[in-house]
């Protein structure tokens, strides 16, 4: 896995390459973690390089969510492949996390 | 061509890439979709995941056996260990519920797994744990 990161504005983005799973996930965690503080509290989190993830990936952005939380700060995700969506639904987490179809949008939404 | 495959790991994590690699490439050896080399894959992930961190009380290095089979349209998982007992089939529904706040993560690999196989089942015998996954497919 590689994270590629990028702040425009007060905005960071979050471009994830390859697979999220139980060998990576901690990688993901000291990376992104860490970052979310009251000042920062608007994410990005491109998938569109992002081939596979696991429960431990899951695990680490409902971490990175609740943290965010405590900030009322906001999490989006996009480019999104169909698998990787129909993990977070099975899970039950597309309440929690929005998905739009491309850094534009999320942009977009995450300004509103 | 081959019609199953055999490996046997040590139970460490870094081990799980060594078996995840060797199923997606028989899967694509056998022009199988991507969405179900994306389910083997987390499958795979998954258990092996769970019974490494969570199988066993000692230090000591265990193996753990994995056949990866396809007959007629049916693929089939075995993974056999010898940790602690832990039927996965048996395991409690997460929760997919509750706001942000009070969500909780626990249980949601096994869950992932349940809906995307077409069977699970689990059995314990001479202190070993067997597991053995199947799902049809679209080969033929």
């Amino acid at each position: 896995m590689q994270v590629k990161i990028e702040k425009i504005e007060n905005i960071y983005i979050f471009s994830i390459e390859g697979n999220l799973d139980s060998n990576t996930a901690g990688d993901l965690e000291k990376k992104l973690i860490p970052v979310i503080d009251p000042n920062n509290t608007r994410f990005i989190l491109d998938f569109s390089e992002l081939n596979y993830i696991s429960s431990a990936g899951l695990r680490v952005l409902l971490s990175a969510a609740k943290k965010l939380n405590q900030f009322r700060g906001k999490l989006i995700l996009c480019s999104v492949k169909k698998d990787i969506k129909e993990v977070f639904e099975i899970a039950g987490l597309l309440p929690i996390f929005p998905i739009v179809d491309d850094p534009e949008a999320a942009a977009q939404k995450i300004l509103q | 061509m081959e019609n199953i495959i055999s490996i046997q790991i040590l139970n460490k994590i870094p081990e799980i890439k060594r078996v995840c690699d060797a199923v997606a490439d028989f899967n694509r050896q056998h022009s199988l979709s991507e969405k179900i080399i994306f389910t083997f894959h987390l499958a795979i992930d998954e258990i092996l995941t769970n019974i490494i961190s969570y199988g066993y009380t000692d230090q000591n290095d265990h193996n753990i056996d994995i056949h990866y089979s396809l007959k007629k349209n049916q693929l089939k998982l075995k993974i056999t260990d010898d940790g602690n007992p832990f039927d996965p089939t048996q395991a409690p529904k997460p929760d997919l519920k509750s706001d942000l706040e009070h969500r909780k993560i626990g249980g949601l690999g096994i869950y992932l797994i349940k809906n995307m196989m077409d069977d699970i089942k689990y059995s314990s015998e001479n202190g070993k744990n067997t597991l053995v996954l199947t799902k049809k497919c679209d080969y033929k």
